[in-house]
């Protein structure tokens, strides 16, 4: 079954004019862990963030579910975009908050705003909060500040973040670009772990493409906005690599 | 050789061509002087009135002898300033939120209406003197200390709102991504994504601003509102120069009181 479906996405520069993705499609189903590789400039970070629109797409089709996401007014996108999980490469936490409580925003979408003022959240996301750091195996260090951290456990925070919000689709930004590749590996491997015990479908960017060959059932190859491969990791063959990474210099 | 030579040559002149010119600035810089001490000094002042130098130790000597029996009045004054800063500051900062929010690019509301009007409300409150704005709201609310805390208000405005809005300007947008991908409304993005960010810039700023807000509260009962100006006002009308003496040495107790609290205050939090 078919949980997220991109048709014909194209997005442009807002100055320029010039179209950074050029009409892509592809279907993310139950159980896939889908990575998108390509040189850098291809547009891959643009992609995933059509998906929850942080980057309005100017053209294309979008649906999660079956609801068509990209002419959500911004109250439904707030409401549907905690259903979405996303993951980034710099971690993107709050670093002066502790861990704790950056992965209590992860809960924002759910609480109202008097609450979030208070920072009174549920007892039962608190509880959430400490299965998930005990997950992540940050359990020791929930009241450190966020920039206390190694990049390895920042990153690990901004995963029990994300899972925080119950997602049902995870995005994941270049989840591993700022880490070691010994790092990397347990990042990604804690990523596809727990995606498999959640039940919940993950679109990676990755340069990598040797990770994403070990960890992903799904490629989609991206070169200046241009889909230039789809298909199971399996039926990648070097010749279609050469065809993704055939223009870049060094 | 010869090339040496003419080399040297060449960089005498040119020394000597600077030295000149320093020459004529000095020259230039002297006859301004000396001009403007004929015509603002020596012209303008009614040397009559002035007497001799030692009618002058006697006209400071009055200042000297300290009236000590005001001493018990200073304490409500005194009071009255230090809350007139405290509470000035107070507004000042409350007032100072909607401006740094319009006047930061970054979150700004609207780009072309609002952005300039909240940059433009940050010089208006900064180019107009406190005393101006004391003036201002004597005349708009009657004397007393409220138009005292209005005009501290007023003036605290500017400097407070644009460290607040340069400081959003210079936030890492990271975070606030991360929050909007959550689900964040536009509150809680500012409220978990800017604020945290932001807090001791601002929280530095506001010390800073009462510090001085202390100086100007302490000068604002010239015009009639309240607090040791007031005091000093009525002391000077009465020719009881002891009396001013004592509420300057009141005034400058406060000021170093506000200093060694701001000093340890700002440690505390940075």
């Amino acid at each position: 079954m078919s949980i997220l479906q991109v048709q014909n996405l194209k997005a442009r520069y807002a100055q320029t004019g010039d179209d950074i993705l050029k009409g892509i499609s592809f279907d993310v189903a139950e159980g896939d862990f889908y990575a998108i590789i390509g040189p850098s400039g291809a547009g891959k970070s643009t992609l995933i963030r059509c998906i929850n629109r942080l980057v309005e797409p100017s053209e294309g089709s979008v649906s999660l579910f079956g609801q068509e996401l990209t002419t959500l007014s911004a109250r439904e996108l707030r409401k549907t975009r905690r259903h979405i999980g996303m993951i980034f490469q710099e971690f993107n936490l709050v670093n002066r908050m502790s861990v704790m409580d950056n992965v209590l925003s992860g809960r924002l979408g759910y609480v109202g705003t008097t609450r979030s003022l208070f920072k009174l959240f549920p007892r039962s996301d608190i509880q959430r909060a400490l299965e998930l750091l005990d997950r992540v195996g940050l359990i020791d260090h929930i009241d450190k500040r966020a920039d206390q951290l190694s990049g390895g456990q920042r990153q690990r925070v901004g995963i029990a973040r994300a899972l925080m919000q119950d997602p049902q689709l995870l995005l994941l930004d270049e989840p591993t670009a700022s880490l070691d590749p010994k790092i990397s590996r347990d990042v990604m491997q804690l990523i596809r772990d727990t995606a498999r015990d959640l039940g919940i479908p993950v679109l990676c960017n990755i340069h990598d493409v040797a990770l994403a060959k070990e960890f992903c059932n799904r490629i989609l190859g991206l070169q200046s906005g241009r889909m230039m491969f789809d298909g199971k990791t399996a039926e990648l063959a070097d010749s279609d690599l050469e065809r993704i990474y055939e223009l870049e210099v060094l | 050789m010869t090339h040496l030579v003419s080399l040297q040559a060449e960089l005498e002149r040119s020394r000597r061509r600077r030295q000149w010119v320093q020459l004529l600035m000095l020259a230039l810089v002297l006859v301004t002087v000396l001009g403007s001490i004929q015509v603002i000094i020596i012209e303008d002042t009614d040397w009559d009135r002035v007497g001799t130098f030692g009618q002058i130790m006697e006209s400071v000597g009055r200042f000297m002898a300290l009236d000590w029996s005001l001493i018990p009045h200073l304490g409500i004054p005194m009071l009255e300033t230090f809350l007139m800063a405290c509470l000035g500051t107070l507004l000042g900062l409350f007032f100072s939120l909607p401006v740094a929010w319009f006047g930061a690019l970054n979150v700004t509301p609207s780009k072309r209406i609002l952005y300039p009007f909240g940059r433009f409300l940050m010089t208006l409150s900064r180019s107009i003197h406190e005393m101006v704005w004391a003036l201002i709201f004597v005349a708009a609310v009657g004397l007393g200390a409220l138009p005292g805390i209005l005009a501290i208000a007023m003036r605290s405005v500017g400097f407070i709102s644009k460290i607040t809005a340069e400081a959003i300007e210079n936030i890492d947008p990271k975070p606030v991504e991360a929050i909007r991908a959550v689900g964040g409304n536009n509150f809680q993005v500012m409220y978990y994504g800017i604020l945290p960010q932001i807090k001791t810039v601002v929280l530095g700023t506001i010390i800073f601003e009462w510090d001085i807000n202390i100086r100007r509260s302490a000068i604002m009962g010239l015009v009639g509102a309240g607090g040791l100006g007031l005091t000093f006002f009525r002391q000077m009308a009465m020719y009881n120069y002891g009396g001013v003496t004592v509420v300057i040495l009141a005034i400058l107790s406060l000021i170093l009181l506000g200093e060694i609290l701001s000093h340890y205050t700002r440690k505390a939090i940075v």
